[in-house]
């Protein structure tokens, strides 16, 4: 009963890469994988756990979903409504600190990913 | 000269024109209680202070512990983190652990005696959560379970701050600082005192009597108690549901039972709820159908807290500030997100600012005056509501209402949008208030008004009621 | 909690009320001490001096004052006391009970150092005149609170100077003649006479004392020591254990020989063994049980220890070898502990064939003490106890109170001596008895320690170990400082009574408590009840267990 946000199951897709959505998610518990499909494969980009969000993208920018998130084991994740993030960053722009602090991580990643991408090519 | 609350001002030495009053590194701050006000604001203080490169120390001064169970160690009141604020503190990384969270709440039943409604959460998600403010109520078992003030003081303790466990019973101002005095007669100064007392102490009514320009928040009397009824029987009366009442007893202008755990909390709102109200609301029928058997139990714990009805003036002076409870708050609604909003905007002025009256006057303050101000809008949403739950006619109405939205699988949700976002405090009673002048809201409430009271009428909840169905689910 | 109809007829509970009471319990100090010493009391005028408006100076002064009401030796007791007081101390579980016994010594010294007199209960004299026979702790204690109840007392005693055990049995390293001295004379100079060399049954008889005094007080101790019953005990070289401390504080030498053997395993053998090693002699101390079952001190038996005496545990001499009249071994029985019995106790019993021989110079006995007054004349049987009534009483115008009750600690003597005073007074005016104050005692549970700051005890500070044993004399523990003793006094957690915390009136919802004009420990703020919602909150803040729920039948 304890616990908030919704209960997957492993292997549950939380959302599809290409799917419109306008809600950030945030896990509270247990694991999900992000997958970039492509040609019809599917690379994981990374592993998320508690505490870590996704989905952040749609509150910024269009509502298209670019990864596919699917649960790799039981997991409870709360959604972050676009309206009710914005409204918060208006009254208080520190709020989006840790979200703008994590996708810089992200990019750094990816880029890191992409030269060594490049250097085997 | 700058207004603002200062304390003993005789021989507050001003700063020289230009010289700033911001804190440096090694300076000291005292957050006077640890609720979530003065926990959060040391959770972010400490943590913008560390992102600037700024060392300082912060010392909470709290004497009570919430790991002790019934009202030594609690904070007294209803126990519901809104969906905002959950969403809010998500966002920052801080996830309610399970152990806070005795119950996710992903709807809100209404009940009246024309019937009852559940309004649901998008996405059958539990979006609220109901938390004990201490570690449960009296005499209750020991279970795995854990303080929402405990959380957030951990959260504080982990960030740095030190808990000195002292019941702070003056503040002074003293030469250039301010200082702390105790009832073991210890005293300390600091460059910043932030006052987080909430106002179920005594140390805003010291702070007036000491003060001529101060005036603490106004205060009306609640009543909260917890039943016992065990967890199997709570999910299955209650599920993972706040109910909440609309009857027609003056002066009360919200009820609610919130399951948590093994407990239910009853929390009655209004104006100065007294035993005759508490009778009269547990005489209702549509309060003792919701417990098994008709019956309702012995409480095993109960306490009339104060709450704040309006804000203190000033909530700030030089190296002073009051959050939480103690400044100002949302009427009835989401005073824990509040005290997130007040303790956050405090801590980023101390930060980024300075600590002079006049830098709480130019950052801290606006957001004061825009919960204040929003609660006079919240005045007026609250005497709408006690006219419909005067009016057995609009109460058909606007179940009715409710209840064909929640029929419906899409489509605009207005009265139950407007119902959620009343009960839960997740949005601002402006907001809330400027909905129901929508044309949309309007024309439909006036048709449900007129289905709902036709005799034998279309209304559905009209029919259910008339046959004594207790509730109207979908 | 009150079932009420209501009008739809179902039964509904109507919110039960947790009223509270302000009610004084006795805190587990005070319940411990023999002496019933008001411990919380004189420590709290000390902690909460600041908010009474005393100085450290004053308050040192008034909690002597108020130390001396019930004990009238502080710096001795100070010093020789077991303090039974702090085993159960509310904060031995958390850091360590409070001191009390160094406080007690310390507010003795600071009371002999200030010179401050024995505060006299009455201005009135009354004509009636008391006789006290020995002056030992217990003789001391009736004498005092006679003496500053109005009558004329005369102490007598068989030896030259008075203090009974507390003189001749205590070692110096203990108790400083100095300091019983001085604490002997500030009671003596309350219009008390002392009668030296005297032997009542002997020198005088009891009836011609009891022909001129009014009231007469037995404080007889029990001086005989008891043997050991086994062969080749009779003869030189076998001393009892009071007879050799006596010797040992009154002569300048004894002729122990280089070995001794001491046997017992209480306060007394473990002084004796210590004086012996101060006499010179290597010493080993015979135990018929284990450490851990050694009736005296832990402290004792660690300074003994560092001292270089040696333990022989679960074992118990069988027999004195002798050569012609010279002690030369002690045949040690082995010993082992039964298993526990219904009550518990494991007692000794030999083990088959474990016998060994002790070289051994002289054998110090120090196994109990017995009546053994020499006093025909006072009609009592020198072999058994007396047996007086809870108050002391033998008969009209005779108490009696101490060790000749049955062997006990100086703090219990000083009890029956005080007991035995109220009810010669009360006897002597014609009033009733005095009840006895029945206090409700403060259980474990409602002392929340955990709101107490933690605060470690105070080390009592001690005289470097290489320094103990160069002169008989010198005192090995010492007194705390003036600044440590204020800090040691604001450790105790005033079990039981108010100190002025301030929870209940910060975070009474309603302001049902105001504080008083006048405050004083354990009286700050009075409580409204009308006012009372009902929560219980300040009940389950109280720290000390003060506060309690009042019965509430409906």
């Amino acid at each position: 009963m304890a616990g908030l946000g919704k209960e997957y199951k492993a292997g549950e897709v939380i959302f599809r890469q290409g799917d419109t959505g306008n809600c950030m998610f945030v896990i509270q518990n247990g694991e999900v994988e992000a997958i970039a499909e492509s040609d019809g494969r599917e690379f994981r980009l990374r592993r998320m756990g508690p505490n870590d969000f996704f989905g952040e993208m749609a509150l910024f920018e269009e509502e298209t979903r670019t990864a596919t998130i699917r649960t790799t084991k039981p997991t409870r994740i709360l959604s972050i409504d676009k309206k009710n993030f914005l409204g918060g960053i208006h009254e208080d722009p520190s709020l989006a600190f840790r979200i703008v602090q994590t996708m810089s991580h992200r990019i750094r990643d990816l880029t890191d990913r992409l030269a060594r991408y490049e250097q085997q090519q | 000269m700058v207004e603002g609350l200062e304390l003993l001002t005789g021989k507050a030495p001003k700063p020289h024109k230009g010289e700033a009053m911001a804190l440096e590194d090694g300076s000291r701050i005292a957050v006077i209680g640890a609720g979530p006000a003065g926990s959060m604001f040391s959770h972010f203080f400490l943590s913008m202070a560390e992102t600037v490169g700024l060392s300082v120390n912060v010392d909470i001064f709290e004497p009570r512990r919430f790991c002790h169970r019934g009202p030594a160690g609690c904070n007294h009141c209803g126990g519901i983190v809104s969906e905002s604020l959950v969403q809010r503190l998500a966002t920052e990384g801080l996830s309610l652990p399970d152990c806070v969270v005795q119950r996710g709440i992903e709807s809100y039943t209404l009940h009246t005696d024309v019937g009852d409604v559940e309004i649901a959460t998008p996405l059958q998600e539990k979006r609220i959560a109901a938390i004990y403010r201490g570690n449960g109520p009296r005499s209750s078992e020991p279970v795995d379970t854990q303080s929402f003030d405990g959380y957030l003081l951990d959260l504080a303790r982990n960030r740095g701050a030190r808990v000195i466990p002292r019941l702070v019973t003056d503040v002074r101002r003293n030469e250039d600082l301010m200082t702390v005095h105790c009832a073991d007669q210890f005293s300390d100064s600091y460059e910043l005192v932030v006052v987080a007392t909430g106002i179920n102490s005594r140390l805003m009514e010291m702070l007036e009597n000491e003060t001529a320009e101060f005036a603490r928040p106004a205060r009306t009397k609640t009543f909260i108690c917890e039943f016992h009824l065990g967890r199997d029987v709570i999910r299955e009366t209650f599920g993972p549901s706040m109910h909440v009442f609309l009857l027609d007893i003056p002066r009360l202008e919200f009820a609610a039972l919130i399951p948590k755990g093994d407990y239910v909390t009853l929390c009655l709102l209004g104006d100065d709820i007294d035993e005759n109200l508490i009778d009269t609301f547990f005489s209702s029928p549509e309060v003792r159908d919701r417990f098994p058997g008709g019956v309702i139990p012995g409480h095993v714990c109960h306490c009339y807290p104060r709450i704040n009805i309006r804000a203190a003036t000033p909530v700030y002076g030089d190296r002073l500030v009051l959050i939480g409870d103690s400044g100002t708050t949302r009427l009835f609604k989401d005073g824990i997100g509040a005290a997130y909003r007040t303790s956050k905007a405090a801590a980023k002025t101390a930060v980024f600012h300075g600590v002079s009256a006049e830098d709480f006057k130019n950052y801290y303050a606006p957001l004061c005056r825009r919960i204040d101000n929003d609660n006079r809008v919240g005045k007026l949403v609250f005497t709408f509501a006690s006219l419909v739950q005067k009016s057995r006619f609009a109460r058909r109405g606007i179940l009715n209402m409710a209840a064909n939205e929640q029929q419906q699988v899409d489509g605009p949700r207005r009265m139950s949008g407007v119902l959620w976002d009343l009960f839960s405090g997740s949005a601002s009673y402006t907001d809330v208030f400027l909905r129901t002048l929508h044309p949309a809201y309007v024309g439909t409430l006036l048709w449900n008004l007129v289905a709902a009271n036709l005799p034998r009428g279309a209304g559905r909840i009209g029919r259910d009621a008339e046959r004594g169905d207790d509730h109207v689910r979908h | 909690m009150s079932a009420t109809r209501t009008r739809h007829g179902g039964p509904v509970e109507l919110p039960f009320q947790v009223l509270a009471r302000q009610s004084e319990k006795m805190p587990p100090c005070q319940a411990r001490c023999p002496n019933s010493g008001d411990i919380r009391s004189w420590l709290g005028i000390i902690a909460q001096r600041g908010r009474n408006g005393l100085s450290l100076d004053e308050a040192y002064d008034k909690a002597w004052r108020r130390l001396v009401e019930f004990n009238p030796m502080p710096a001795t007791i100070g010093r020789i006391c077991p303090h039974p007081c702090e085993d159960l101390c509310s904060r031995a579980e958390k850091d360590g009970a409070v001191s009390i016994n160094a406080m007690e010594r310390f507010l003795g010294d600071w009371g002999l150092s200030r010179a401050l007199e024995l505060p006299q209960r009455a201005t009135e004299r009354f004509p009636e005149s008391v006789a006290v026979i020995g002056t030992g702790p217990a003789s001391l204690s009736f004498a005092y609170q006679m003496a500053r109840r109005g009558y004329p007392v005369t102490m007598y005693d068989k030896d030259q100077q008075p203090g009974g055990m507390l003189r001749h049995a205590i070692p110096d390293y203990r108790l400083p003649r100095t300091i019983l001295d001085a604490e002997v004379e500030r009671i003596l100079a309350l219009d008390i006479s002392l009668h030296s060399n005297v032997e009542i049954g002997h020198d005088e008889s009891l009836q011609a004392l009891r022909d001129e005094h009014a009231m007469i007080f037995l404080g007889l101790g029990a001086q005989a020591p008891k043997y050991l019953g086994i062969p080749g005990e009779k003869g030189p070289g076998v001393i009892a254990g009071i007879g050799y401390l006596r010797q040992h504080k009154d002569l300048d030498e004894i002729e122990l020989g280089a070995q001794v053997l001491v046997i017992g395993g209480g306060n007394t053998a473990i002084d004796a063994a210590r004086s012996a090693r101060r006499d010179g002699a290597r010493v080993t101390l015979v135990y018929r049980r284990g450490e851990s079952e050694m009736p005296a001190a832990q402290q004792e038996i660690d300074d003994a220890r560092q001292e270089g005496v040696e333990f022989r545990f679960l074992s118990t001499p069988a027999r004195i070898i002798r050569d012609r009249d010279r002690v030369r071994q002690v045949e040690i029985q082995g010993m082992r502990l039964t298993e526990p019995d219904a009550d518990g106790r494991r007692r000794p019993e030999p083990v088959p064939g474990e016998l060994e021989q002790l070289p051994a110079d002289s054998v110090i006995v120090a196994v109990s003490q017995m009546p053994g007054w020499r006093a025909a004349d006072l009609g009592l049987d020198s072999e058994s106890w007396l047996q007086a009534d809870d108050e002391g009483k033998l008969e009209r115008g005779l108490f009696t109170g101490g060790d000749d009750l049955g062997p006990g600690i100086a703090s219990r003597a000083i009890a029956q001596g005080r007991r035995a005073a109220e009810s010669a007074h009360a006897e002597l005016r014609g009033l009733a008895p005095a009840p006895r104050p029945r206090t409700l005692r403060i259980t474990h549970e409602s002392v929340r320690t955990d709101y107490y700051a933690d605060r470690p005890r105070s080390q009592t500070p001690r005289r470097p170990e290489e320094e103990w044993l160069t002169d008989p004399a010198v005192e090995i523990d010492l007194t705390l400082s003036y600044e440590q003793a204020s800090e040691e006094a604001a450790r105790c957690m005033s079990c039981g009574l108010c100190f002025d915390c301030q929870q209940c009136y910060m975070y009474c919802n309603p302001g049902g408590f105001t504080r008083v004009a006048e405050t004083r420990p354990g009286h700050y703020f009075v409580m409204a009840l009308d006012l009372c919602e009902g929560c219980g909150k300040c009940i389950e803040l109280c720290p000390c267990g003060y506060l309690e729920a009042r019965d509430t039948a409906g």
